[in-house]
């Protein structure tokens, strides 16, 4: 199995860990993740001032990975937001997609829309599946409280993203738990870090955020867990330059999903780029790993599976 | 010849100490006042003398094996370009070695077999290059009149050496003149060191012709031995040229005018890329080695203001136009989006030398550059992939707010391409003040809903073309869950409307209300009110088509 691995204009330049460990999670369950190095940006930046100008970034990227016969795996929301926005609107409009295909045809390139947008999170959840990652588990987590925070564009809308029940998100729940860890209720899970509002209104931007940061911390968390690559900069960024000016608030460290997952199945730690994490100090990621039990979930239904083929006969 | 060569040297020599002046007087920064020359001079020369006596000068040895006689930048990105550029450089510089710098034993081993080595790999290395700039033009390479004369120049100059040393080769004169000065032979060695010549070393006389005798040329040897062999390795040494020399012989009678004219030309071309070296893209033979280095050794790094303006004229000195980042620019989509070059870095850059130079710019170019320079993912791949090593992440970052201070407000500031900028938190001030002039822009152009007085009239909404806001019935569910809307004590003035209120304006036909309240700008985009409405309108996306609609129409108004 092999995908297009896109990931965006950040992750390769400010979130090298989130690409890495991903790839090392995915290597585990024999899936290749190709780099296209003809990908460029996937269109949000430039949303807020043109429209079709957004799109036609999308439409080629998408047209890239056609040409390469890939299917497409993305590990930033924002990014994939706008790959199956281009989809979902030249499905319908095929005015669009004719002027589109014009510009790329410039290069040869022919946008047709039978490249699948997937999100990691949906890959390891659905093809890989909660069966195969419990099997690989080298370790589970214990009493690991995190915050969680989905992140807006892989939720909403939701004809567009078709990633989850965006009132009630199974699959990040689902995954997190596989892992053990115990993600919390709390009520900026489903809300906005204030990301799209930074450098065009930035104490707007920072109060969004401060208030995830202390919702998190309210509702108990160690840690928090964005999914998108935009939030991890928020969190793991624009928190620590936040808090210079407030010395009294308390850091909340960030650890993204396919590290912790990475840990469970005894990746390396360097591997995971834990200490890329800027907000993760070399205390933390001892705490981390000092939460790390065997799999004994595994054993007991094992255990009770044995029970019940004993019954059967019986 | 030689006074003419020695001039275009002393041109060639001072063209370059100007240029290299240049990179302790210029260079653009925003508010800050400018650094005296002496400054940048000794701030220069203090961080070269702490890399020289410190462990780094290892990595400088490093950088002067791997940048830049290797090219290795180059070589990993792409095998094409590595090849047309290596092959001319090393051609180039070879042929310096074997044949400008020295004329001993050029017509003997190894220098005559040598020169033509050298000389066709350049030769194919322009080769190359040319089939470069043809092949990479889908991909938005940007190829000037000023890149074609420089290959042609050095095309010229080795084309004319093989012609005219193939000419040399074929010449009947030339040959004569030879034996007159250098041989002393009677007239039967004479007769069989031309049979020798003609025979074995591709000279075209009138007097001898196919078949040989082979006494004759046996005999000739014996002379070629005593007369010539000290000097002359045979000319099928010079293996290109003497494949050339069948051609030339024909056509060039006894050789004597055309050796007069291609030595001509060939000098002509060589003083003319001399004298034309420091003013144009061939000046980085000087600078790109400096900006490999200290790009080695700081990588996009650096704390002195001095020093980041020296090594950003050293920069914009270095670029070749080789057009590298622009065909792996992550911004390249709206290039074609919007027609304007300036998004493209190679493009940037050259107007950028201009403005470090302190040339004023004519306004429709400037606001193109500036718009150009902010439409921009901040994602380093230029910066990261340069052969030349420019750290062009702080070029732009610092041009971008060197033009906004000048310059005229930049709708663009309220796209996400800011998002990176607030991470990197440089520039904070300026920042501020262009998104403040942005502000005050908007609201000359639009009117916001205190200003209207008396009553108001119903008509169609324009400019959006999504619908949806026909079916809104008045809940107020999407106010109800923004989060923005919960952030401020009194929602109503901060943000001059509420999301509902901007459905309904649309619902009453005043778009221009819409467009021109905080609201609009102030949305997080977590499209929570869109999808908690309960009938289906695309809030959200009404809001983005609002914005699209608001900096058109300000745009619009500035032409």
């Amino acid at each position: 199995m092999k995908y297009a691995f896109f990931q965006g204009c950040h992750i390769p330049i400010r979130i090298e860990q989130y690409a890495t460990a991903t790839e090392a999670v995915f290597k585990k369950f024999g899936i290749e993740l190709e780099e296209i190095r003809e990908f460029n940006c996937c269109g949000y930046p430039i949303r807020n001032v043109d429209e079709k100008a957004y799109m036609l970034p999308s439409v080629r990227n998408i047209a890239l990975a056609e040409k390469a016969g890939l299917d497409i795996l993305v590990i930033c929301n924002c990014c994939f937001a706008s790959l199956q926005k281009a989809k979902h609107v030249l499905a319908r409009d095929a005015q669009l997609k004719e002027e589109l295909n014009l510009i790329l045809a410039k290069e040869g390139l022919q946008y047709k829309g039978t490249c699948e947008i997937k999100h990691f999170l949906t890959v390891l959840h659905g093809e890989v599946s909660l069966e195969t990652i419990t099997i690989n588990l080298v370790h589970k987590f214990n009493d690991f409280n995190i915050s969680v925070i989905q992140g807006c564009h892989i939720l909403r809308p939701r004809e567009v993203t078709q990633f989850d029940d965006s009132f009630v998100p199974k699959i990040t729940e689902d995954l997190l738990k596989v892992a053990g860890v115990n993600s919390l209720d709390w009520r900026g899970r489903l809300e906005c870090c204030g990301a799209a509002l930074a450098g065009i209104n930035d104490e707007l931007s920072h109060s969004l955020l401060t208030e995830k940061i202390e919702g998190a911390q309210q509702a108990g968390a160690d840690y928090i867990t964005p999914i998108c690559s935009y939030c991890h900069l928020q969190f793991d960024t624009t928190q620590k330059n936040i808090l210079t000016d407030k010395p009294e608030s308390q850091l909340l460290p960030v650890i993204l999903y396919p590290q912790l997952l990475g840990l469970c199945l005894g990746i390396d730690e360097k591997e995971l780029g834990l200490s890329l994490n800027k907000t993760l100090q070399q205390g933390d990621i001892d705490k981390i790993k000092s939460l790390l039990g065997p799999p004994i979930e595994e054993k007991k239904k094992r255990k009770r599976k044995k029970k019940k083929e004993d019954e059967v006969p019986a | 010849m030689n006074v003419l060569i020695g001039l275009a040297v002393i041109v060639c020599l001072v063209g370059v100490i100007f240029r290299i002046s240049t990179w302790f007087s210029q260079g653009i920064r925003p508010s800050v006042p400018s650094i005296p020359t002496g400054e940048r001079i000794s701030a220069a020369v203090s961080a070269t003398l702490g890399i020289l006596f410190s462990p780094k000068i290892i990595e400088v040895i490093k950088s002067f094996f791997l940048d830049i006689l290797f090219q290795f930048r180059s070589f990993e990105r792409s095998l094409l370009r590595w090849s047309a550029h290596f092959l001319i450089f090393s051609g180039f510089v070879l042929l310096i070695f074997t044949h400008v710098l020295t004329d001993a034993d050029s017509t003997a081993n190894p220098y005559i077999f040598l020169r033509n080595l050298f000389g066709l790999m350049a030769l194919i290395g322009v080769g190359l290059a040319v089939y470069r700039r043809f092949s990479w033009k889908p991909l938005r390479l940007q190829t000037y009149p000023s890149d074609w004369a420089a290959l042609i120049l050095i095309a010229v100059i080795m084309v004319t050496g093989f012609m005219l040393e193939g000419t040399k080769i074929s010449s009947f004169a030339v040959y004569q003149n030879m034996v007159e000065e250098y041989a002393d032979v009677d007239e039967e060695e004479e007769i069989a060191l031309e049979a020798y010549w003609v025979a074995k070393n591709g000279v075209q006389s009138p007097n001898v012709t196919k078949p040989f005798d082979p006494e004759l040329i046996e005999q000739g040897f014996e002379v070629h031995e005593n007369n010539c062999m000290d000097c002359h390795s045979s000319t099928r040494n010079a293996f290109a040229s003497f494949t050339v020399s069948k051609i030339m012989g024909p056509i060039t009678g006894s050789g004597a005018f055309a050796v007069g004219a291609l030595t001509f030309l060939h000098i002509i071309a060589f003083v003319a890329l001399l004298v034309w070296l420091p003013f144009n893209k061939m000046f980085h033979i000087v600078s790109a080695p400096v900006s490999l280095i200290s790009r080695r050794i700081m990588g996009l790094k650096g704390d002195n203001t001095a020093n980041i303006l020296n090594r950003q004229m050293v920069g914009l000195s270095a670029c070749t136009h080789c057009g590298s980042c622009s065909v792996e620019c992550s911004a390249v989509m709206y290039f074609e989006s919007f027609q304007n070059n300036f998004i493209l870095p190679s493009e940037k850059i050259q107007f950028l030398k201009e403005i470090a130079a302190g040339k004023d710019l004519d306004a429709t170019t400037l606001k193109k550059l500036q718009k150009g320079l902010y439409v921009c993912t901040s994602c380093d791949r230029c910066s990261s992939i340069c052969p030349s090593g420019i750290n062009l992440r702080d070029i732009f970052v610092s041009s971008r707010y060197a033009l906004l201070e000048k310059g005229t407000p930049e709708t663009s500031i309220l796209s996400h391409f800011s998002f990176p900028l607030a991470l990197a938190q440089k520039f904070t001030g300026d920042h501020l003040k262009a998104l403040k002039a942005v502000e005050e822009l908007f609201k000359s152009k639009f009117k916001s809903l205190t200003d209207l007085l008396g009553p108001m009239t119903l008509s169609k909404s324009k400019g959006v073309i999504n619908r949806t806001y026909q079916s809104c019935y008045s809940c107020q569910r999407c106010t109800n869950i923004c989060p923005v809307v919960r952030s401020y004590d009194n929602p109503g003035e901060t943000l001059d409307m509420l999301p509902h209120q901007i459905i309904y304006a649309l619902g009453i036909g005043n778009t221009d209300i819409a467009m021109g309240s905080q609201m609009i700008w102030s949305c997080s985009t977590c499209y929570l009110c869109q999808e908690h409405c309960p009938n289906q309108v695309e809030l959200t996306d009404i809001f983005y088509s609002l914005k699209n609609g608001a900096i058109n129409k300000i745009e619009e108004g500035e032409q």
